[in-house]
């Protein structure tokens, strides 16, 4: 980690979009810090700058201006290359739109960062088939995506997400796609993440999942408008917060 | 009316919206289609040329010729001329066999015919250039002239002796160079050989003063041209001639003789014409391929406008169709200036050529064939595909392949990349694996063309004097193999950037989880390799055996050495050209990709 113990953490970071009158300031002097082990929820309204923060905190986007460290290392200077790699050690990536690959089974979706990583193929095989077990989804391992659920390849794209073991799992609208039942699932599985010390950085429209955080930061227009700490405040367990009970 | 106007506008969008698409297809008919007339037409116009040339040198129906000489030989000849069925005659004249070599010491074998200074009614040599025969003076045939690099003025030595060159000329007696000595001395069989001609007193006085062979020859016209084919069997067995070893040679003979040159490059031009199709169709096949969403959704518009299969067959087509028949016409037109050249590489003969109706229909149908072939598949999804489903089309995505998963799971992460590419569309590596196995064919049939042994024009087969055939076959064959590098060049930047845009969501999830830029380039251009590879292999066996099959004789292999190169060479090319496209695909922005999949 740093020495602040950060994670994540940006510095003035800026990121406009076209030029001119049609300048778009997606983010705009943003500074942020992620400590080890926090569960970070960033919502606002659409457009706000949400999605194009977590590219930049993933090395997907570069920024316009500011910096961004990740795990002590400033990554916004890094070559495209070095940024790959950084994402293979240090980040695991949740889309609204799962993005796994159609052809590949579940498993195969879940092993394919671990590969990339460099693992053997058994030991990417066994830590995918650890990771579908985890996640429930252990019997749908050789399903194609086109074969489960929303819920169940949010599920999937979650484990590999994690496959890697990742510093920090940054989540884009996680259930941004997803039915109650499976906005529950997944809901479940981040608790038990954060419960374990995971980082998670999740960009969210929902109330329920923002209320899992232990942070809620709040975004207008490519700026923090509100930061709050919630790990004191709100009730603990999964069915507590979703009024559901125990 | 309107239905037309309808599929003319979409089609003219569709041009504006993919401009190098038509412009690919455009060129890659063009070369096809004008390869296939050429090669088709080779043999009419080789006739056509013959047939001009006859009628502007008063060509003779039948030459007769004696490997002997003397006054029995003369009169024997001569005697032809009391036939009721020979209309004129030109001759006995006398053909003297020697040896000729210019001023930059370049000699050959050459045949001296002895003519009057005003030719006759019969076999009148068509001067190009200078003038007819005066004594001291020579005139070579055209076709040896252009060979030899000598023009009017420059001085030749015929036999030892000095001799002013006072006229180019053309004629319809004897076979195209190098086969001016229709039979060798004595009447044996003849050399590769030049002709000249000279007044008839030096002639004379050109074989007296070395002892030179000499035949005899007489030129004969017919009543009925048609029956010169027949005209040796009607001579009676007891006729003077048959006593003096007479070679009878019919018009048609010598015109069919003249397309001797031309034996290999028919099959070159025509086999090449269908590679040239070939690699056409793959490579607009792939383009279509890449916009089969598009299609269907624009089909699911027009049905759901209310247009009928009729129409969304016609608008689908139109623009492909338009530009393959525009590049027909280009095609022939090409054909059309370069034929002559092509079917006469000697300057032997005269005239003008055109493709013949044969070659126009069969290279407009090979243009229709490219359209149709490469948009037939995407046009019937199209039609087939319900309304309301190809309103939303995308793009059918691809089978699961365990075993070459996990294959590719054990392999370096391009080649798991690569690997995982191809598997997605396997019927573009057959694609890709045919243009690669086309592109070595070709090189390979070049490098077999080149090993060969050959025979110069030269004295004693000197290669001072190049073979012709070969050289034409040689230069041919180049052109063809460059036409098809090209093509297949296009292919591969055509199929990286198809694959590349088609898999795009997937790299830049491969990016996301932490494949880095370099790899996903090499990723792609490995997936263009991979199918190369057998391509490659299969190559240089098809490759010698389609030498085999349309080449003459006894056919040398080249050194395995050179055609192992030229097949690794080939994919090393591959490589290098697929990573100029695949790298602009890797450095597009992960965000953006994944957003726009979203989307």
């Amino acid at each position: 980690m740093t020495v602040s113990g950060a994670v994540i953490r940006a510095r003035g970071l800026v990121k406009h979009f076209g030029r001119g009158q049609s300048l778009v300031r997606a983010v705009d002097e943003v500074d942020l810090e992620v400590p080890e082990g926090q569960t970070l929820a960033v919502m606002g309204p659409s457009g706000c700058g949400k999605s194009t923060l977590l590219h930049l905190l993933g090395g997907l986007e570069r920024p316009t201006a500011g910096e961004v460290w990740v795990a002590g290392r400033r990554i916004d200077t890094l070559s495209e290359r070095d940024l790959a790699r950084m994402r293979r050690r240090s980040v695991g990536f949740v889309f609204q739109s799962f993005h796994l690959v159609e052809e590949l089974s579940a498993a195969e979706n879940v092993e394919l960062p671990a590969l990339l990583a460099g693992r053997s193929p058994r030991e990417a095989r066994r830590r995918a088939m650890l990771l579908l077990d985890r996640v429930g989804l252990a019997g749908r391992a050789r399903h194609l995506p086109s074969r489960l659920s929303g819920g169940q390849r949010q599920r999937v794209a979650i484990a590999r997400a994690l496959v890697n073991e990742p510093l920090v799992v940054l989540a884009d609208e996680p259930t941004g796609n997803l039915d109650t039942a499976a906005t529950l699932d997944v809901l479940r599985i981040f608790e038990e993440l954060r419960a374990a010390g995971q980082t998670l950085v999740i960009v969210t429209h929902d109330e329920r999942v923002a209320a899992t955080a232990d942070r809620l930061v709040s975004m207008r227009d490519g700026m923090f408008v509100d930061d709050t700490h919630l790990a004191a405040a709100r009730p603990r367990g999964l069915g507590g917060l979703l009024g559901l009970g125990d | 009316m309107g239905s037309v106007v309808l599929a003319v506008r979409l089609a003219l969008a569709d041009v504006r919206r993919h401009p190098a698409q038509a412009v690919m297809l455009l060129l890659a008919v063009t070369v096809a289609t004008a390869t296939m007339a050429v090669g088709l037409s080779l043999h009419a116009v080789s006739d056509a040329l013959y047939a001009q040339t006859r009628a502007a040198t008063a060509g003779p129906d039948v030459v007769v010729l004696s490997g002997e000489s003397g006054p029995e030989v003369t009169a024997a000849l001569a005697s032809l001329t009391d036939r009721p069925d020979v209309a004129a005659h030109h001759g006995p004249y006398r053909i003297v066999y020697t040896d000729l070599t210019t001023r930059d010491a370049v000699s050959s074998p050459v045949v001296v015919h002895g003519f009057a200074e005003t030719p006759g009614p019969v076999n009148r040599p068509l001067v190009t250039s200078g003038r007819w025969v005066r004594p001291g003076g020579t005139v070579l045939e055209r076709g040896f002239a252009v060979a030899l690099g000598v023009d009017v003025g420059d001085r030749v030595t015929i036999a030892g002796r000095s001799y002013p060159v006072v006229g180019i000329a053309v004629t319809a007696a004897t076979s195209i160079y190098p086969w001016g000595a229709q039979i060798g001395p004595y009447g044996g069989p003849s050399d590769y050989t030049g002709l000249a001609w000279m007044t008839r007193s030096d002639a004379r006085a050109l074989a007296e003063s070395r002892n030179l062979p000499v035949t005899t020859a007489i030129d004969l016209k017919l009543r009925d041209p048609a029956a010169a084919e027949t005209f040796r069997h009607t001579v009676a067995d007891d006729h003077p001639v048959r006593l003096v070893r007479s070679t009878f040679r019919s018009w048609w003979f010598t015109a069919q003789h003249d397309k001797v040159i031309l034996r290999n490059a028919q099959p070159i031009l025509v086999i090449g014409s269908w590679l040239l199709g070939f690699l056409a169709v793959t490579g607009v096949a792939t383009l279509a391929a890449g916009r089969v969403a598009e299609q269907t959704r624009r089909a699911g518009l027009l049905k759901a406008a209310g247009a009928g299969p009729g129409l969304i067959a016609a608008v689908l087509l139109t623009e492909y169709l338009a530009a393959a028949l525009a590049g027909d016409a280009l095609g022939l037109t090409i054909a059309r200036l370069t034929l002559p050249a092509v079917a006469a590489p000697t300057a032997s003969r005269i005239g003008d050529a055109e493709p013949t109706v044969t070659a126009v229909v069969a290279a407009t149908a090979l243009a229709v064939a490219v359209a149709v072939l490469s948009t037939l598949g995407p046009t019937l999804r199209a039609m087939r595909t319900a309304t309301v489903t190809a309103l939303a089309a995308a793009a059918r995505p691809p089978r699961h392949r365990p075993r070459l998963t996990a294959l590719s799971a054990l392999l370096p992460t391009p080649l798991l990349l690569g690997l995982r590419l191809t598997a997605r569309r396997p019927g573009r590596a057959v694609l890709q694996a045919c243009t690669t196995a086309t592109t070595v064919v070709a090189i390979t049939v070049l490098l077999t063309v080149h090993a060969q042994r050959e025979r110069g024009y030269g004295l004693d087969g000197s290669t001072a004097l190049p073979n012709l055939r070969g050289l034409h076959d040689r230069r041919l064959m180049l052109a063809i193999t460059v036409l098809l590098v090209a093509l297949a060049v296009v292919n591969i930047l055509t199929f990286t950037w198809t694959t590349a845009m088609e898999a795009r969501a997937t790299m830049a999830v491969a990016r996301a989880l932490g494949a880095t830029p370099g790899q996903v380039a090499a990723g792609l251009s490995a997936a263009q390799l991979l199918p190369g590879l057998p391509g490659a292999v299969l190559g240089v066996p098809l490759g010698f055996l389609v030498y085999l099959l349309f080449g003459v004789g006894d056919s040398v292999p080249p050194r395995l050495s050179w055609t192992l190169g030229a097949a690794l060479a080939t994919l090393l090319v591959t490589a290098a050209l697929a990573a100029l496209p695949a790298r602009l695909a890797a450095r597009r922005s992960v965000a953006r990709e994944l957003g726009a999949e979203a989307a």
